[in-house]
């Protein structure tokens, strides 16, 4: 009689101790698929904002390049006063003795206009937006909306102007936050006229047509006043998030303007600070095309980032990164706790079997051929479990999927909700949700899955059968 | 001569210092019905497991047709010049009666099956479900069915009745006298003994 028909023999005759392994397999069979298709599962969200904007590109500094030309100029003016290409250096005396000082001015900062119609020249841009950084100003013949319990010393006092060329396509706007309540956007025609919320609106008693006047808040008794008609009333499903701490950027005291307006407040007419440039696509179909022809542009491209529309989707799937790094534990942890379980499954039939292995001995079978029919035996049931996991993985896989997803939306729920007002955004998040969880079985899985069940097994096997290869073959017939 | 022992020490490794066997020498012929009787843990079971090859002595040597059995060679030993039977038959739980004898070799299960009286009926039938004579019968003719010159069994009717016990000690003696086999059993029942072609008797550990 060969090993397979003893082997085969055993498990068809020992119906429970064939039954224990079948299930254990097959759960950790099940867990180890789980994990990979959860690790790999799709997640379906739909971006809103997407949908809203159509196909469009997105053009910002670059950070990394902003430090480097900073140096770059901050070395050029060396340890002296000066100003160089809007930086600024001073030298302030502390009492540890002279201190180097460097500020940027607008001029600096701003993405350059004639960079940015160069680009919304490329065949297939439709039309483009420019948009300010929110600027700080102070409101001369009204006043703004604050929190009674808060500590005003280190703000600005003021309100905070956004420009933009055409206000329709603002993110704010085009995430679907912000909607006019009365009156229209800004738009490229426009000089010297604001939309506001209706919060402020309402604080103050405004009104479409009237004026609102605002001045430099670095001199507010003297700076001249630059007045913006009212040309509209915004309201706004969630608050936007403030573009820095205090009162200044709350979401109410947000008041967008005509492009160039916001320089003119703050007392720097012709200084203008750019923040983004928004290209929109005219043709989605021809989106690919339209994006390299952008970047063909010869223009500084060192100075900034091109975000393609792709980019709020990157921003989604990087939360669920962590889909995977969780599924990814979850396939060490089931791994390492497969081997503890199977080692201690095998000690417990090596242990129920000891007469047998004795048997085995006294007729000269060797060690390693009596655990070979072991192995063979835990073979034939695992071959069994690992198909039965195979049917009932996906469903399964589908349920620790949606589980996973759903942990980590409440997650980030958690997380927006203790940030919000805390973190500086520049604009508003778009809004987007998980509209499905798609998890599948690939032949690439089960044949991991079927591997690590062989490797499981054949250590777990042989590290339980340490404790027979040790004994002599008296000691294990007479035990 | 097929078996030869010569001057046999064995000590527990737990207990060094407590010899069970001292200086054992014996010799076993083909053909002869042995008995070892003595006193409970005067040796008699370990010096059986030292012949079958599941132990190893601490010093002399034991010769199988005049070669040493070694480490290297234990398990084909165990496989082609010796079989056993034992007190409590050890036979497989999951194999039928017929399964059992195929393990012991080659040769044809059912005519061995026969030969040890088990009615055709209960070849197939699991072993545990047949009675404790029929068991050691079938233990028999496992080792019936090696190629093994040297059939080893140690007390192998202690746990039969008279009758049974009678059939048992019938197919030894037939074992060792028509199939011209050695033939070694460790016993405490007299009546076996005196069966018996010869008697060794180990007290203290030593050959008497």
């Amino acid at each position: 009689m060969n090993h397979m028909q003893l082997a085969w023999r055993s498990v068809i005759r020992k119906p429970v101790k064939s039954m224990l392994l079948l299930l254990v397999v097959c759960v950790i069979s099940v867990f180890l698929l789980s994990g990979m298709a959860a690790s790999n599962a799709s997640v379906a969200v739909q971006d809103k904002t997407r949908q809203a904007v159509g196909a469009g590109l997105l053009l910002v500094e670059n950070e990394a390049n902003r430090h480097t030309r900073l140096d770059r100029i901050t070395e050029k003016i060396g340890e002296k006063e000066g100003s160089l290409d809007g930086v600024h250096q001073k030298k302030l005396e502390t009492a540890d003795g002279p201190v180097w000082m460097s500020y940027t001015d607008s001029s600096f900062e701003t993405l350059r206009l004639e960079d940015i119609e160069k680009l919304a020249a490329v065949p297939g841009i439709s039309d483009y937006n420019i948009a300010t950084a929110p600027m700080a100003v102070n409101p001369v013949n009204f006043s703004r909306i604050e929190d009674p319990d808060l500590d005003q010393t280190g703000d600005k006092l003021g309100v905070s102007l956004i420009g933009n060329r055409d206000m329709t396509m603002d993110f704010n706007v085009l995430s679907g936050n912000v909607t006019m309540k009365e009156g229209r956007m800004v738009t490229r025609e426009d000089q010297n006229v604001c939309v506001i919320s209706e919060e402020l609106a309402a604080h103050n008693g405004l009104k479409i047509g009237d004026k609102m006047e605002f001045n430099d808040y670095h001199d507010r008794e003297n700076a001249d006043a630059h007045a913006a008609e009212i040309i509209g009333i915004y309201q706004v499903k969630q608050k936007m998030t403030p573009y820095m701490s205090g009162d200044t950027y709350r979401s109410e005291n947000v008041i967008f303007t005509d492009l160039r307006f916001p320089e003119k407040a703050e007392g720097a007419e012709g200084d203008p600070l750019f923040e983004k440039a928004y290209f929109m696509v005219e043709d989605v179909d021809q989106y690919d095309a339209v994006k390299e022809a952008v970047k063909k542009v010869k223009i500084g491209w060192e100075r900034y980032d091109l975000i393609d529309n792709k980019g709020n989707l990157e921003t989604m799937s990087s939360n669920f990164r962590d889909l995977q790094k969780i599924s990814q534990i979850m396939i060490g942890v089931v791994a390492g706790a497969s081997f503890v379980i199977l080692f201690f499954v095998f000690l417990f039939w090596l242990k129920n079997r000891t007469q047998e292995v004795g048997i085995f001995l006294s007729l000269g079978i060797p060690k390693q051929r009596i655990l070979g029919q072991i192995l063979l035996e835990a073979f034939m049931i695992a071959a069994v479990a690992v198909t039965l996991s195979f049917a009932v993985a996906p469903g399964v896989s589908k349920i620790t999927a949606d589980y996973l997803v759903s942990q980590q939306i409440e997650q980030a729920e958690v997380e927006e909700e203790l940030n919000e007002g805390k973190v500086a955004k520049s604009g508003q998040d778009p809004e987007q949700e998980v509209t499905g969880v798609h998890v599948e079985i690939t032949p690439q899985m089960i044949a991991f899955d079927s591997l690590g069940i062989v490797v499981l097994i054949t250590t777990s096997v042989l590290t339980a059968g340490i404790s027979v290869v040790k004994r002599n073959p008296r000691d294990i017939l007479t035990s | 001569m097929i078996l030869e022992v010569k001057d046999v020490d064995y000590a527990y490794k737990s207990q060094k210092t407590k010899q069970i066997l001292n200086h054992v020498s014996m010799q076993f012929e083909e053909g002869t019905f042995y008995t070892l009787v003595g006193p409970s843990g005067a040796g008699k079971t370990t010096f059986l497991s030292l012949l079958a090859g599941l132990d190893t002595p601490v010093k002399g040597s034991i010769l199988y047709h005049g070669n040493e059995i070694s480490h290297q060679v234990l398990n084909y030993h165990r496989r082609h010049h010796v079989s056993l039977v034992f007190q409590n038959y050890n036979l497989i739980d999951y194999l039928t009666a017929e399964e059992n004898v195929r393990l012991g070799g080659g040769k044809d299960p059912g005519k061995l099956l026969e030969e040890v009286n088990i009615p055709r009926e209960d070849w197939k039938r699991n072993v545990l479900k047949l009675s404790g004579g029929q068991q050691q019968r079938v233990a028999i003719a496992r080792a019936l069915s090696s190629e093994a010159k040297v059939l080893l069994a140690d007390e192998p009717t202690g746990n039969l009745d008279e009758n049974t016990a009678q059939e048992i000690i019938d197919l030894l003696k037939k074992t060792a006298h028509e199939l011209g086999k050695c033939v070694i059993v460790v016993t405490h029942s007299r009546h076996l003994a005196e069966e018996a072609d010869e008697v060794i008797q180990i007290k203290d550990g030593e050959s008497v």
